[in-house]
């Protein structure tokens, strides 16, 4: 590809598989707890997350030269927070109905810490192009996790996939018996514990040291 | 300039402040006219379809059954429909229209937050706290030229096993009975008390009776199975598996059309006649 | 060091004994009194299958652990403890685990006889029986819908019980095989005391396959995913069942459940008793709503609790089984009575508090010790869920505060939340995640008072 360097795609697709920041990193499981009982929800929290990820690694690696090191992480919150609130807004605005599912949790973006651990981990010290496929690259990654396990939670819980009914419960006449553990916040965590365990035994290297 | 001067340190935090926030106040200044639209519509709706307006929309061929109908009709259905009217449940007189009070940007859950908006109750069932002094109710007319009354929406609200249930009832203009119930936001459980939410259950509401021949309020959510309304006028199927979520609202629906709720302002109504 | 490790240990061990009996069996370990002329065909089959199929380079090596578990179950292990450190005893695994099936046995028997008793009781009081294939076979078979036929009972019961027991130790059998032939393991006999549990702690009614997928639930999750036996943290019969509760809530609690026959509100409830106090009874003299008038009016005496002739899972109902069964584990020492003891102390002294409380709102509050005792799963998961030696607390102190820690949590989630109010699977599968944080204090603690012993 000629837009990209190897080194570039790398950046762009090494949090996929090799270094998650969800299955190997473990960060961000709040919201993937919370939101991802549906797959329409949680595609725009996917979107919103990598479009904060990949504006604040960009914003963020522009400004580095020039953000005191006393203050760094002030000001990255300060941009990240921003970015939230924009999106928050826009969410209000043009997608009512999901962003009062998404409710608290568009604001908690703030605090994901796959936001904040690019910006301060890998924006800080490369180019804007760089961090901000670093900052796409790892919302994507996010969204892959967010996607399998809403996913899962939707069909398996509800019997729908995005809202389209795939199994009928019985409920509504249907045969499916809809799995209410998929519902709540545990249902989440096998999901993504099932993942972790795929990953790992699919690459090995990512299994931690014991101590 | 050095990078660790106090001087820069303020200057460059005092820049990002103001980047920032010009930022973020110019998103919220053009985005809140939409917002605000959005909330609205969204209550509208609601109240719409517990009473049977969106139905209406359906049968006349203006809405596929299962979509959701579009802003524009929202807000026509919305005005020619309903009237909304504050309530005083202090004095419980059918309308305040003196206290300066707009019922349309009143909310009335922030009201029942607010000490000097709303009044303590005594313990009860419902787990029902504060009572705020007004109360929205939304007025539907049998259709838009002649401005007779169909029936009332009244807010309700209670614990349910996990939390505070919201929701709408629409009562006949008769001031007894159920047309509609619902349920909009609710922290059941999934697959168990979550059913309030839906239509399957809901469905099972009108045509029940709030009161009885004394007008006490006996309408209550039963274990099993309850039959037609003709049978059992005061009776709903219980949720199965749910019982403490289908007490929770006999509780509420006994609170809110007893003493505490909207029991004297229906009373006086009554008391009125006709009940427009 | 702390309690986790050591009970890894112990599969590594196993580990170590697969690859010698790869390299040994078949040339005489048998033990002597197995030697009768039929046993010696037998061990002549076995010998000849390993030659042919199971051997290393043999067309099914791969599955050699399906071998070796019919193997050990017709046999004592060939292999025996090595090395010094192991004080030699006849209680291997799986006579360890046999015993505490065989404990169970007496549970078993009222599973299928409450099943079918509860049954009959409901349609002697109106209700009409089942329209399934136990309700037809039972007919053609003869017998009458009875509760003074202790044999029908029993009968109509087993046509509940052995299919889902059944179901159980295929369908999470397969999952054992799966992974033994994987991870290259013998199969382990625990899934013998797992599967024989779990039935026990089910509604009758449940549909199979949910019992298919809950113990596939609970041996994939609860104790594959950590390695296999010995080396799960939580109880994996009740993981099961935890899983079945909340993902399918319908038919594992409610009203419904619990009684093989078509129960309807007006004719005959078939809630459990912990559910009736728990809704409560109002006393019409006082006004009053209480949980205790509730269980006096319920239309069951003490003794039917006690003697488990009461609406429950099948096997839990019955407190004087449980009591036999926590017997035979005190006596062969494989249930800790120190567990045991902590559980009873733990509730009665929660219970006391909340009778003293009181409430005006939660009828359950005011029901006493006497009557919390033989409800519910109080019993059963003392004596068989919380005694599990893979999950419950290592050290002696720490099993006693373990204890104590699930009687006093069971009672607090059964009373306090109205929604759970058989919580005692909860309190156990709670615990279990904190007996390893109760075993490294207690080791802790003591290496700290020798440290002070012999610094003086």
């Amino acid at each position: 590809m000629a837009i990209m360097s190897r080194e570039e795609r790398t950046v762009l697709l090494d949090p996929f598989f090799n270094n998650n920041p969800i299955a190997l990193q473990v960060l961000g499981i709040c919201s993937a707890l919370a939101v991802t009982t549906q797959m329409a929800p949680s595609l725009i929290m996917c979107v919103a997350l990598t479009a904060v990820t990949a504006g604040s690694s960009l914003a963020v690696s522009i400004v580095r030269n020039y953000i005191p090191s006393s203050i760094r992480i002030i000001v990255q919150m300060c941009i990240i927070a921003s970015l939230v609130i924009v999106v928050d807004q826009i969410l209000q605005a043009y997608a009512f109905e999901i962003s009062k599912q998404l409710s608290v949790f568009v604001g908690l973006i703030i605090t994901n810490c796959i936001v904040m651990g690019r910006a301060e981990g890998y924006a800080m010290q490369n180019g804007p192009w760089s961090s901000l496929l670093d900052g796409i690259g790892n919302g994507l990654g996010y969204s892959l996790i967010l996607m399998g396990t809403a996913l899962c939670r939707e069909l398996i819980g509800s019997g729908k996939l995005f809202g389209m009914v795939v199994l009928q419960s019985v409920n509504d006449g249907g045969w499916y018996y809809p799995n209410g553990l998929m519902l709540i916040a545990p249902g989440a965590f096998f999901i993504i514990g099932f993942f972790i365990w795929g990953l790992r035994t699919w690459k090995p290297e990512q299994v931690g040291s014991e101590d | 300039m050095q990078h660790n001067s106090v001087r820069y340190i303020v200057l460059f935090a005092g820049a990002v402040c103001v980047l920032c926030s010009f930022f973020v106040s110019t998103a919220a200044v053009f985005l809140k006219d939409r917002q605000q639209a959005n909330e609205l519509l969204d209550k509208q709706e609601k109240v719409l379809e517990v009473s049977g307006l969106l139905e209406e929309l359906v049968e006349e061929g203006l809405l596929e059954e299962g979509k959701r109908p579009s802003k524009d009709q929202v807000s026509k259905s919305f005005d020619e429909r309903i009237v909304m009217r504050l309530i005083d449940l202090d004095t419980d007189a059918a309308a305040a229209d003196d206290v300066g009070i707009d019922p349309a940007t009143y909310d009335q859950l922030a009201a029942s937050k607010d000490p000097d908006m709303s009044a303590v109750v005594p313990s009860n069932f419902a787990r029902v706290r504060r009572v705020p002094r007004y109360a929205v109710v939304y007025e539907v007319f049998k259709d838009a030229e002649n401005k007779e009354l169909d029936l009332r929406v009244l807010p309700i609200e209670g614990m349910g096993l996990w939390g505070t249930m919201y929701g709408f009832l629409a009562l006949d203009s008769d001031g007894n009975t159920i047309r509609g119930l619902t349920f909009y936001k609710t922290k059941e459980t999934p697959g168990l008390g979550k059913e309030v939410e839906y239509s399957s259950w809901q469905s099972k509401w009108p045509g029940r009776k709030v009161f009885d021949a004394n007008w006490e309020p006996v309408i209550e959510v039963i274990k099993g199975v309850a039959g037609p309304p003709s049978e059992a006028p005061h009776q709903v199927d219980g949720l199965s598996g749910a019982t403490l979520t289908s007490r929770g609202v006999t509780n509420l629906l006994r609170f809110w059309f007893g003493e505490e709720g909207f029991g004297p302002y229906l009373a006086q109504l009554r008391a009125e006649g006709s009940g427009t | 060091m702390n309690g986790k490790a050591n009970r890894g240990g112990h599969g590594l061990q196993k580990q170590g004994l697969y690859q010698a009996k790869r390299g040994t069996s078949g040339d005489g370990t048998v033990p002597a009194f197995a030697l009768s002329e039929k046993m010696k065909f037998l061990r002549e089959l076995q010998d000849k299958q390993y030659e042919l199929f199971f051997k290393k380079g043999k067309p099914l090596e791969k599955f050699f652990p399906l071998y070796e578990a019919n193997d050990t179950f017709l046999y004592t292990p060939g292999d025996v403890t090595k090395g010094a450190s192991h004080v030699r005893d006849g209680l291997d695994l799986k006579r360890m685990m046999m015993t505490v099936v065989s404990a169970l046995g007496l549970c078993m028997l009222m599973a299928m006889y409450n099943t079918g008793y509860q049954a009959f009781l409901a349609i002697e009081g109106g209700a009409a029986p089942l329209d399934s294939w136990q309700s037809s076979l039972y007919l053609t078979m003869g017998w009458e819908f009875s509760t003074s036929s202790i044999i029908g009972c029993l009968l109509y019961g087993a046509f509940f019980y052995i299919p889902i027991y059944a179901v159980t130790l295929v369908a999470g059998g397969l999952f054992e095989a799966l992974f033994a032939i994987v991870r290259r393991h013998e199969i382990n006999e625990g899934f013998l005391v797992t599967s024989a549990l779990f039935p026990l702690i089910l509604a009758p009614t449940i549909p199979l396959w949910q019992v298919a997928l809950g113990i596939s639930f609970g041996v994939v999750v609860a104790k594959e995913m950590f390695g296999g036996v010995g080396m799960n943290f939580l109880n994996p019969a009740l993981s099961a069942r935890a899983f079945l509760f909340f993902a399918y809530p319908v038919q594992i609690s409610g009203d419904k459940v619990w009684i093989a026959a078509q129960t309807s509100p007006d004719g005959y409830s078939g809630a459990t008793l912990l559910a009736l106090a728990a809704h409560g009874l109002e006393i019409v003299e006082t006004g009053l709503t209480s949980g205790i008038y509730a269980l006096q009016q319920s239309g069951f005496t003490w003794w039917d609790a006690f003697l488990g002739r009461i609406p429950g899972s099948m096997g839990e109902t019955s407190t004087l089984f449980c009591l036999v069964g926590a017997a035979v584990l005190i006596v062969t020492r494989i249930g800790s009575w120190r567990t045991m003891a902590g559980c009873v102390v733990g509730s009665f002294v929660m219970i006391l508090t909340l009778n003293a409380v009181g409430s005006d709102t939660n009828p359950i509050f005011d029901v006493p010790f006497y009557w919390h005792w033989v409800l519910g799963g109080f019993a059963f998961g003392t004596v068989f869920m919380a005694t599990d030696p893979v999950t419950s607390a290592f050290t002696e102190t720490g099993k006693l505060i373990y204890g104590f820690c699930i009687g006093v949590l069971g009672i607090l989630i059964r009373v306090i939340n109205p929604a759970y109010p058989e919580g005692w699977m909860l309190a156990i599968l709670f615990m279990n995640m904190f007996a390893p944080l109760i075993d490294h204090f207690m080791i802790q603690a003591n290496i700290r008072r020798r440290a002070a012993r012999y610094a003086a």
